[in-house]
């Protein structure tokens, strides 16, 4: 019983979000900077949150959330509410993030093969880490569509609707993602799973 | 069954990766808000840059419409029988092309220019005038822009280079009015092992740039 009252009060909180949104949305059309400062605060944690677990570098975060906000106030009259703000700004969020991530590996790969390259196979020699460790490792270590879709939904608890939204898939898409995300991940951490 | 406890424990552990710290929500808001009021400064100078190559657009188009003319009369004279061409079908995107090709050989000159001598004062004395080389860097930056999404883009060696030029004059706007030492040394770097500058050498023909030989 007390699920399904629960259940009622996301759905309605939901409702009210996209309410508020399409109000918010409306005066920052009619060019009210003040409604631009709140649709901000109300949704900015979430895309700082999911470009902050693509990233793990604050500054890059900032960056991405700083570009993904510019993008979306730019093209907020193109926003047709097909979807909810929130998955509309975790859509501009992980390609802002997926794109700097790719340009950051460009130039680091540029700087490793010249720079770096004798020291790379040292990195394995080190002392045997913990769980959440190797874990991380290995997830940095996903391509990246699966690492977004499994930050996106074991991590931060996006659904898969959302996450299908936000990289323009077909949820099944996304869930055999997941599925094959998962499945690297068992591979990778195989002696912990003996344990 | 065991997988299943192992997908539950993966979980568990994945909610520590990356784990953001509080939102730094003022502070990115700033940013937004001066980002947003320096690419309005930007895109009105593109503007102006874009009416400052419309008469050299016209004059290439002019010249292709003669270069064209000139070919078209020679097919007639060797062919026995003419054949209709519908002439403005056949010439706009040549035209185009060509002022396409000539604005963007403009910028990669300046850009060209402008990388020369930012290496140069970073391998002389540590850098000078950061504001001014970011200043610039972001004017080159919005032609940069502006001319990826162009038709000029489409030949690939030039969309590469233009991308990774984007990369180094993004870096360089980027730049704080004192910059860590380090961080000039690493542009530099970039610099030299990406060969921007001998490649930008390469797609200016001699000449090519207005301002080609002040170096």
């Amino acid at each position: 019983m007390e699920y399904v009252r629960d259940a009622v009060r996301i759905h309605d909180l939901t409702l009210r979000r996209r309410v508020d949104d399409k109000e918010l949305i409306a005066r920052v059309l009619e060019g009210d900077p003040s409604a631009e400062r709140r649709l901000y605060d109300a949704h900015v944690d979430r895309v700082f949150r999911l470009v902050y677990r693509m990233a793990g570098d604050l500054d890059r975060a900032k960056d991405y959330t700083q570009e993904t906000f510019i993008r979306a106030f730019s093209r907020l009259a193109d926003f047709r509410g097909e979807a909810a703000l929130s998955t509309w700004l975790g859509s501009i969020a992980i390609s802002v993030a997926l794109n700097g991530l790719r340009k950051v590996r460009r130039m680091r790969d540029r700087e490793v093969a010249l720079d770096e390259a004798p020291q790379m196979g040292r990195l394995s020699v080190e002392a045997e880490p913990d769980l959440k460790t190797r874990l991380a490792q290995a997830i940095d270590g996903l391509p990246d569509g699966y690492r977004a879709v499994f930050v996106m939904h074991d991590v931060e608890g996006y659904t898969h609707e959302e996450i299908a939204s936000s990289l323009g898939v077909h949820p099944g898409t996304s869930k055999a993602q997941l599925f094959r995300a998962r499945a690297r991940l068992r591979e990778a951490l195989a002696d912990f799973a003996k344990d | 069954m065991l997988d299943d406890r192992f997908d539950d424990q993966l979980r568990d552990a994945a909610r520590d990766y990356n784990a953001p710290p509080e939102t730094p929500r003022d502070e990115i808001w700033d940013r937004i808000v001066a980002a947003r009021t320096d690419r309005a400064d930007e895109s009105e100078k593109a503007v102006r840059s874009v009416r400052y190559f419309r008469p050299l657009a016209l004059a290439a188009g002019i010249a292709a419409l003669l270069g064209l003319g000139v070919e078209l009369g020679r097919l007639t004279v060797h062919t026995p029988q003419p054949v209709a061409v519908a002439p403005s079908a056949v010439m706009t995107p040549k035209v185009s092309a060509a002022a396409y090709q000539l604005a963007t050989t403009e910028h990669l000159g300046q850009a060209e220019i402008f990388l020369t001598l930012f290496r140069a004062s970073v391998r002389q004395d540590g850098g000078g005038n950061e504001r001014l080389a970011s200043a610039t860097a972001r004017e080159l930056l919005a032609s940069n822009r502006l001319l990826l999404d162009s038709p000029a883009a489409k030949d690939a060696r030039t969309r590469a280079l233009l991308q990774d030029l984007e990369l180094v004059l993004a870096e360089i706007a980027q730049l704080s009015p004192q910059p860590r030492s380090r961080d000039l040394e690493l542009i530099k770097e970039g610099l030299d092992q990406g060969g921007v500058i001998s490649r930008l050498r390469i797609a200016v023909p001699a000449g090519g740039s207005t301002t080609q030989g002040a170096l």
